[in-house]
């Protein structure tokens, strides 16, 4: 038994790691930039400002994609085409890079795309000393707005335009100043004019120069492990020893699961205080289902085709095909609001609001007692239904069963006969049943969570859908794969227990 | 005038003939079915009751239009919603009188509404900010009545309802379909090759390994940008884009295993290895199912433009492990039949074997795991669309509507009805699946 719950325990390995393979390229393909979202555009300000601001916001996002580590090559080997450079991820900006590939894949020669890049680059430094007056004002702003555009296309007829509005700009506005401590005539986009120069150049030789076959022929680049998908999954923090360094990160196997967007708080936290609500929810759930719903299934069965059978398989019916969020609404409209009068049960939450910090326990128990009715209600009444049936049903079938019959013809009391020999045998089917509820429990208390308000998995994985908070989304989202796992797990032990002719170990 | 008497006579005949207490001994499966579900009432009614909520999700645009039926303006006589209906299916008719005229202020020679006259995003300023279909509504006559009241804007829930009913149809439909085709194929690979009949060689699978990275990078990398921009023309041009990619993707794996087959044969490489078709397949599965399905699909959704469509095409994409199940389940037993015998040694190609003879004959069961999927995949989209993810902001659903009953909990109206459109759909499509389910079982053949 031991040895196939470990074995079993090892099968989770690769399941999982499919699992944050899978949540680890949903994290690749949502759209924005991570690290302006985790700045919460502090970036917006500093792009009109100096150059001190500028380089100020230009070194906070660097700093934090290394601390979101996106400063690493994505995976541990890369499938692009021959013309993609293996640095490009070098270039932090998501927008920018993006923009690059969109260029090698139109161009496909990147020894002429870096310079110009790089030339744009130096133009839009070359800009910060000119002193904005009403001489410079608008010619800096097409510069500025042109320089921005530059990054940001690859169509060849926007670029040309841009290039044409940006070189005008830069001739035709008069911006000879005096100095005003040296009292010489200075001309500040003259400066300026021979790097813009450089890009226009550059640009003409990528487009004179492409090498587009290179984009049609594959490449494959083994990285290594230093990589995003390997420090967000292990952590490149070394093991068994402390490190002092913030900016190594401990990894998800670590319990290390990176910081929440909106507040950077640690996702471990916010797992932390939610996962106990939900399993203890889900527990209190499921243990009164059981326990309510073996023993109905085993009553209807004893009096098959009674009314009492008929009318109560009726109800069971109607109430397994009750949609759950429904039947939570209906009981949220009316059971919890003075408007119909039936104001019985509090509305939101695990707790009221004005529970006093030094209430006695009986007083927190009859206050998130009266919270949970509702939602515990709202959880158990479709699984109840759903094993009352099977019980039913599997209970029916053990009772044609000739040994049943023999059990009563050698004079037994009927409480044997159902209790010990039909009973354990009709068990079986409803414990295997355990497996495939416990996913259907874990969406369910989403279900649950979010309509009565009840801060736990289920919720934090709707808000983080809600704010696109990725790093709390996929750890719910692994977390509750682990959980479903561990349900059937459960599941299969039980059923040993139940059955004692299964035996998960080989005999020889 | 004697034609009743003939009729009667037939029917004499045919009753002597085949007395009904005599059940033929030669009936087919088919036939067996049918009467065994004829014998369930409730199926039969769920039966009827789905044919009828298809219909209204079928002419939902003839029965609640802010567009008239029919009407006659300055002497010309139009029928907005049948242009609207066939172009919305792509054809096209010639003018629009929309673009003229407001449609309820308009002075029509004469005009017919749709039964619900209005649309499921049109707003009644009149009568706006949740009017009760029991309460005073300000319209002209009961012809205009708010039959299932409205919402904050205005907008007609009646209306909404019938709309809703079209897009849980569509759901229902769409992620079946392609559930079943991943689920079918899934499960029959399984089912049929099992862990051992699939014998390969090194070669095989070393350019089968090679020639992924490589079918991937011309299937889709090389067209990623073709892909991205395809999503933003159109989920269609999108699906398009992918399905080239898809063909491109096997083009080259079946390039790499002829190429694999030369190679043995001009070398005479021996050794075969078995292909674990069986142990993948369930692997996956298992892995599938271990991930909560609404959190799954709540991710994915999150990172994509909302789309009812991809809503649709992402539940299809989950939840076919039933299916796969099931047709795995009849696959085991339908390959060791004689006739799949005979077929093989008739010298039917695999492929032949497993899709003219082993599936059309293992499929009935599948039919059950489609019907109870139907009743899911609606409950799975209301809830979402309940929870405001994934839904365009102008399209109405049951979900939807009856997420505002949260925002005023006076409008009693909308927490009753869609709920229970969604109840009702829900119950019918189980009934169905248990009235199938007790038809297709072969243990109650009498």
């Amino acid at each position: 038994m031991f040895k196939y719950i470990l074995t079993r325990i090892l099968y989770f390995i690769p399941t999982l790691l499919i699992i944050t393979l899978l949540t680890f390229l949903l994290s690749q393909a949502a759209p924005g930039d991570p690290v302006e979202t985790r700045l919460q555009g502090g970036m917006q300000g500093a792009q009109g400002g100096g150059m001190s601001e500028k380089q100020a916001g230009e070194k906070a996002y660097i700093e934090m994609s290394k601390k979101l580590g996106l400063d690493l090559p994505a995976f541990y080997f890369s499938l692009t085409s021959q013309a993609e450079p293996t640095e490009l991820y070098k270039i932090y900006r998501k927008k920018e890079r993006e923009n690059l590939e969109r260029l090698i894949n139109r161009y496909g020669n990147w020894d002429y795309i870096n310079p110009y890049y790089l030339s744009i680059k130096k133009l839009e430094v070359s800009l910060f000393p000119i002193p904005r007056d009403t001489n410079t004002y608008n010619g800096l702003k097409v510069l500025k707005e042109g320089i921005n555009s530059l990054l940001n296309n690859y169509d060849d007829n926007k670029l040309t335009i841009d290039l044409a509005n940006m070189e005008a700009a830069i001739n035709t506005i008069s911006t000879i100043r005096i100095d005003s401590v040296t009292q010489i005539e200075k001309n500040y986009f003259a400066e300026v004019l021979p790097i813009f120069n450089e890009v226009k150049a550059n640009y003409a030789a990528i487009k004179a120069n492409p090498s587009k076959w290179k984009t049609k022929l594959p490449a494959i680049n083994w990285i290594g492990i230093g990589n995003q998908y390997h420090v967000w999954l292990c952590g490149n923090r070394p093991w068994f020893k402390s490190s002092e360094d913030p900016s190594l990160r401990g990894g998800f196997i670590r319990g290390d699961f990176g910081e929440s967007y909106l507040d950077g708080r640690p996702v471990s936290s916010i797992i932390k205080d939610a996962l106990p609500i939900t399993m203890g929810l889900n527990v209190v759930s499921v243990t009164i289902a059981y326990l309510m719903s073996v023993w109905l299934g085993v009553y209807l069965s004893k009096r098959k085709d009674s009314k009492v059978d008929r009318v109560l398989s009726i109800i069971l019916f109607i109430l397994y095909s009750l949609p759950g969020f429904w039947v939570a609404t209906m009981a949220i409209v009316y059971l919890t609001t003075n408007e119909y009068g039936l104001d019985w049960f509090p509305t939101y939450g695990l707790f009221s609001n004005d529970l006093a910090d030094d209430a006695t326990f009986w007083e927190v128990l009859k206050d998130g007692g009266a919270h949970i009715i509702l939602p515990i209600f709202v959880m158990t009444y479709g699984s109840f239904t759903y094993i009352t049936r099977q019980m039913r049903g599997s209970m029916l079938a053990v009772l044609k069963q000739d040994y049943i019959r023999t059990a009563v013809a050698k004079g037994l009391p009927d409480k044997v006969v159902t209790w010990k020999h039909a009973f354990r045998n009709s068990l079986i089917p409803v414990i295997t049943m355990f497996a495939s509820l416990f996913p259907a429990m874990i969406s369910g208390s989403v279900v649950i969570e979010v309509i009565f308000s009840i801060p736990g998995m289920g919720r934090v994985g709707y808000e983080a859908v809600l704010a696109r908070n990725y790093p709390v989304l996929f750890t719910v989202l692994i977390f509750s794969a682990v959980l479903t796992m561990i349900g059937i797990l459960i599941a299969d032990v039980l059923y040993s227990v139940a059955d004692p002719r299964i035996s998960f170990t080989k005999k020889k | 005038m004697d034609t009743p008497n003939e009729n009667i006579n037939q029917d004499l005949e045919v009753v002597v003939k085949n007395p009904v207490t005599k059940i033929p001994e030669n009936q087919s499966y088919g036939a067996i079915v049918k009467r065994q579900f004829n014998k369930n009432r409730p199926a039969v009614w769920a039966l009827r009751m789905i044919v009828f909520i298809a219909t209204i999700g079928l002419f939902a645009d003839f029965l609640a239009n802010e567009k008239p039926l029919m009407c006659k303006y300055e002497g010309k006589t139009f029928f907005p919603v049948v242009r609207e209906y066939i172009v919305g299916l792509g054809g096209s008719w010639p003018t629009e009188l929309g673009n003229i005229v407001d449609w309820k202020t308009a002075k029509y020679d004469y005009v017919i509404w749709a039964p619900i006259p209005y649309g499921q995003s049109e707003m009644d300023y009149m009568n706006a900010n949740y009017v009760s279909p029991t309460g005073e509504q300000n319209v002209e006559s009961r012809r205009w009545w708010h039959w299932l009241g409205t919402d904050e804007v205005g907008r007609d829930v009646m209306s909404g309802m019938i709309h809703g009913t079209r897009i849980a149809m569509m759901v229902g439909v769409v992620s079946m379909s392609i559930a079943s085709v991943i689920g079918i194929f899934m499960g029959a690979m399984a089912g049929y090759f099992g862990d051992e009949k699939i014998k390969t060689s090194w070669v095989n699978i070393f350019l089968f390994l090679a020639s992924v990275p490589i079918a991937f990078f011309y299937g889709f990398q090389v067209r990623s940008y073709a892909i991205g921009d395809g999503f933003q023309n159109s989920l269609f041009s999108a699906l398009f884009q992918i399905l080239i990619g898809i063909v491109i993707f096997a083009a080259i794996l079946i390039a790499g295993q002829y190429l694999a087959k030369f190679i043995t044969r001009i070398f005479k490489i021996k050794g075969e290895t078995n292909v674990p078709v069986d142990i993948l397949v369930s692997r996956f599965i298992e892995i599938l199912i271990s991930v909560p399905g609404l959190l799954l699909i709540m991710s994915i959704v999150a990172i994509a433009k909302p789309s009812i469509m991809l809503v649709m095409v992402i539940i299809g994409a989950t939840s076919w492990t039933g299916i796969a199940r099931f047709t795995r389940g009849e696959l085991l037993r339908v390959r060791n039949l004689e006739y799949i015998e005979a077929a093989q040694s008739l010298g039917y190609s695999e492929w032949r074997t497993i899709f003219r003879h082993a599936i059309p004959n293992s499929l009935s069961p599948v039919l059950i795991a489609i019907a109870f999927g139907v009743a899911g995949a609606i409950l799975t989209e209301s809830f979402l669309s309940f929870l405001g993810i994934g839904v365009e902001a102008e399209v109405a659903t049951w979900g939807k509507l009856l997420s505002l009953a949260r925002k005023n909990f006076g409008a009693w109206w909308l927490a009753l009805a869609p709920g229970f459109a969604i109840f009702i759909t829900v119950t019918v499509y189980n009934l169905m699946g248990e009235g199938l389910t007790d038809a297709l079982d072969p243990r109650l053949k009498q």
